[in-house]
């Protein structure tokens, strides 16, 4: 175990990917290979009547039509949070029933792309209608208590004493309900597959941040066995929750592929990804913190209403977090589900966290502010070492830390209380705001396989996926600092089923999973090449010198790691494809990693537009394996807060369902101009209590609290306090 | 219903598909070489520089010139190439990311300030970044840092590099400017 910080690694993939070589899925261009467009359904919720094909299997070049009719051999793969492995239980085509308008209805595939595309916008339907519900308030809903459910058994409420008295009897008291928008992840890539068959054996290559569920998935719906089908990945282009499970074209583009005995490539248009893969939830929060006149925190409630489908019960883990925060005597979470008719939502960048913090954390600034006390100063003095829920220990803990030194690069001293008290000559309103975020500390199950050779290669295969979060660099320097390797002779097979079991990469947790195997496999190494060495080896030698020395052309160990308390049994769930997450309460403590947001608007005085011309940040998560990419995640997640905070929302249509500006020209997400300086520092202190290693999760809490720093920046600068998300220019005139 | 085609119909098909409403021959030079082609005349640019001529570094991400991932150069000048069709640039001359430094020789500055100033994550929006970047210097439009940002606002990044990629034109431009 190293105690010593890393230096900078270059990220071991940029040279591939600044020259256009890297390779994504839809970058198959081999000759042979048939494209399929989807045609989708045009109502809310009802019924499939008639598919008529005729015009569309009349384009010449047109090879495969396949309708509901085509898939009495295929089964639902199960929805990844209910033991199985797809984005929703409902795999489309299945039946003539339509759960949500966008809905596919059916597959083209043809020569072409053009041919394609073109057939599938000839494919007529009728319909049955009924009526749907696709609002958090529409008539038709349904209400669902969480823990009525047997989700409870795994997200169980986050309640400690009794919130609601403590609550009562607080002298200081404040209440508040805030909203956020459903949004969309909207990586660039695009979800595509490349399904192919070689003799019985079916090949799939799908930017993913889980190919072992797509592999099982896979055969699941078709019946066919695990071994007889491989997922390959190197590369996702973005994920961000998006890509964490089964997608619904990954089916259908295999079934294609099977019936014309052809390679077969579905890339699925922006418009039809906002409508047939995940998104996040609507939710409404509903917040009460109640404290002692001199600013303690006795008490907080948080309530949640959060969307899910008519098919699916999507897990809302909101209130664990917003308990973390500070130290709270007292705490009730709850978590209602509301039933509407949508895809199932899912996962997308700190999915409960971004809103929950949003709530807790303006809500911690309008207290800050009945109370008449400085924002950082009532956060640190509300600081604990002790969970509020379990009572347990935090394995580590320096939230304070990152407040302290956050205020210090900001200038945070140089602000005056009173709102609306700040501004330039011209009238520009100023506004400082601070704020938390905080994100649970998880470990998955990982086996690892190092492999060295006597011309000074190093091969790591290992479950991990890479999706610009830098777990290439992150492997690659870890490994190479136990080796003696340089980085660059290290390569990282990940994102492959043939090389490793691949769990899920989601949840922060690929680091603090992946880097203690590999450090692991990397001891095992360097015992074993001990041990073929007689034990006579010098610390310059390197594994090739000791290989050739012992006349060996190569030497492979394997390893096994998971998080604390987790059964062995856990690596046959993980060979299994299913989640195996641990954490982030343990037997002996709890794991959260930790984040302070410092951020400065400015908001013109006519025109009331706001302006990020800075932002500061410093995170605790435990050791900084690979300091140049995980400086990048950090301004990553201040720019998705920034974004979520003020710029996206996908607009929900009432009349016709589904989504109204399903593309990136009117989903608006942040574009350079609207970034300025994002300032990034780590506390870089290892948490050796979580794993060897001592990393913690980053990728996720650096997105949280974003949005509550800058709604609180714009309180400080205008006096107004915004609650529903995203906050816009409309909402300051 | 499965509809399929045996290969009598294929070859009637083909017949059709290759009339002359229906495609189009170009002549067109790509990283200066010199292609003659014949393309369905609905083909975007970048279908016919992805699937054609497999060159698969411009990237489809919205195919709708809303994300700017599929940056390519006409005439040195960048256009978004999903929404051009390949029927426009017969007669002249395309520069990709696979044609901005020789294939095994050194990078082109602006992909090694990329790399310096760590400009990318996933790397998706990567190439059509660069492409766009290499124009912003061309343009005269890097000379401060609110000049790159609005001039580089075209080209999304949905991981966030954008203070990176800002960072890394202010230091190629310099180099740009010295070769």
């Amino acid at each position: 175990m190293s105690d010593m910080p890393f230096p900078n690694t270059p990220r071991v993939d940029a040279t591939d990917k600044v020259r256009g070589a890297a390779l994504f899925c839809a970058d198959d261009a081999r000759a042979g290979m048939a494209h399929a467009a989807l045609a989708v359904a045009t109502i809310g919720r009802g019924y499939v009547l008639t598919v008529d094909t005729s015009a569309a299997s009349a384009v010449p070049g047109v090879r495969l039509i396949l309708t509901h009719d085509d898939f009495r051999d295929v089964k639902s793969a199960g929805f990844i949070m209910g033991g199985g492995y797809g984005f929703q239980s409902l795999l489309p085509m299945l039946s003539q029933a339509v759960a949500y308008r966008g809905q596919p209805i059916a597959l083209v595939a043809a020569d072409t792309l053009e041919t394609a595309t073109e057939a599938a916008a000839l494919v007529q339907a009728t319909y049955e209608a009924e009526p749907f519900s696709v609002t958090l308030d529409a008539p038709g809903i349904e209400i669902v208590n969480q823990a009525d459910t047997p989700l409870k058994n795994f997200f169980p409420e986050a309640i400690a004493g009794d919130a609601d008295k403590a609550f009562e009897e607080a002298p200081v008291k404040v209440e508040a309900t805030f909203t956020c928008p459903p949004q969309h992840q909207n990586p660039i890539e695009l979800i595509a597959t490349v399904a192919e068959w070689k003799d019985d054996k079916l090949i799939v290559h799908e930017g993913t941040q889980n190919a072992e569920a797509i592999r099982h998935g896979l055969a699941v719906a078709l019946g066919i066995s695990p071994e007889h089908v491989e997922v390959i990945s190197p590369y996702a282009g973005g994920g961000f929750g998006l890509k964490n499970s089964l997608q619904m074209q990954t089916v259908l583009a295999a079934v294609a592929a099977q019936r014309l005995a052809r390679p077969v490539k579905l890339v699925v248009p922006r418009t039809q990804v906002f409508h047939d893969a995940s998104f996040r939830p609507a939710t409404r929060h509903h917040v009460r913190i109640g404290a002692d006149r001199a600013g303690h925190m006795v008490a907080a409630i948080h309530e949640v209403d959060a969307q899910t489908s008519r098919h699916d019960l999507f897990p809302g883990e909101y209130a664990s977090t917003s308990a973390r925060l500070h130290g709270f005597e007292h705490f009730r979470g709850h978590e209602r589900l509301v039933r509407t008719d949508v895809q199932t939502p899912g996962y997308m960048r700190a999915p409960f966290e971004h809103p929950a913090c949003f709530a807790m954390e303006s809500c911690v600034d309008e207290l800050a502010y009945v109370l008449g006390q400085d924002p950082v100063a009532l956060r640190l003095a509300n600081d604990t070492a002790i969970d509020p829920i379990s009572k347990l220990p935090f394995s580590s803990r320096r939230v304070a830390d990152c407040l302290r030194r956050g205020a210090e690069l900001f200038g945070w001293g140089a602000r005056t209380m009173a709102p609306e008290s700040m501004r330039e000559d011209d009238g520009t309103l100023i506004g400082y705001g601070v704020a938390t975020g905080a994100y649970p500390g998880v470990i998955v199950p990982t086996i690892a396989r190092l492999k060295v050779t006597d011309d000074g290669g190093v091969v790591i295969s290992i479950g991990g996926h890479e999706m610009g979060q830098g777990i290439r660099t992150a492997l690659a320097a870890a490994v190479s600092r136990k080796l003696g390797v340089p980085a660059e002779r290290i390569e990282a097979v990940i994102g492959d089923t043939r090389a490793a079991p691949q769990h899920l990469t989601a949840g922060s947790w690929g680091t603090a999973s992946a880097i203690p195997a590999a450090d692991a496999a990397a001891e095992s190494m360097l015992t074993a090449l001990r041990e073929l060495a007689s034990g006579d080896i010098s610390a310059s030698q390197t594994p090739a010198q000791i290989l050739k020395a012992a006349k060996r052309s190569a030497l492979e160990v394997e390893v096994q790691t998971k998080a604390p308390g987790q059964p062995d049994a856990i690596f046959d769930r993980l060979r299994s494809g299913l989640v195996s997450v641990g954490g982030p309460v343990y037997a002996d403590f709890v794991t959260f990693s930790y984040i302070a947001h410092f951020v400065e608007v400015r908001i013109e005085p006519r025109t009331r537009r706001v302006r990020l011309p800075r932002v500061v940040s410093v995170a605790d998560c435990g050791r900084v394996v690979s300091p140049l990419t995980a400086a990048s995640q950090v301004r990553g997640g201040v720019v998705w807060g920034i974004g979520a905070t003020l710029r996206e929302a996908s607009e929900v249509d009432p009349r016709y369902g589904g989504f109204l500006n399903a593309d990136l020209a009117e989903y608006v997400i942040p574009v350079n101009a609207d970034i300025g300086s994002i300032e990034v520092e780590f506390i870089d202190e290892p948490d050796f209590k979580f794993n060897s290693a001592g990393v913690k999760g980053l990728g996720e809490v650096a997105m949280t609290g974003v949005a509550a720093a800058i709604a609180n920046a714009i309180f400080h600068a205008t006096g107004r306090r915004l609650r529903d998300l995203p906050i816009r220019i409309e909402h300051l005139l | 219903m499965v509809a399929t085609f045996d290969d009598a119909a294929l070859q009637a098909e083909t017949t059709v598909a290759s009339t002359a409403t229906a495609s189009l021959q170009i002549n067109v030079a790509v990283n200066g070489t010199p292609h003659t082609l014949t393309v369905d005349i609905r083909s975007s640019l970048l279908d016919v520089l992805r699937e054609h001529l497999v060159l698969t570094g411009a990237k489809k991400g919205c195919d709708h010139g809303q994300c700017g991932a599929c940056t390519v150069h006409v005439d040195g000048r960048r256009v978004a190439s999903c929404l051009t069709l390949a029927a426009q640039v017969d007669g002249r001359q395309v520069t990709t990311i696979e044609g901005l430094s020789p294939r095994d020789g050194s990078l082109h500055p602006m992909q090694q300030a990329f790399i310096d100033h760590d400009a990318l994550q996933c790397g998706y929006c990567t190439p059509g970044q660069i492409m766009a970047a290499v124009a912003c210097v061309q343009e005269g439009h890097a000379t401060s840092t609110e000049q790159i940002r609005e001039y580089m606002s075209g080209n999304l990044c949905r991981c966030g590099a954008y203070v990176g990629i800002v960072a890394a034109i202010q230091d190629a431009a310099a180099k740009m400017k010295q070769v």
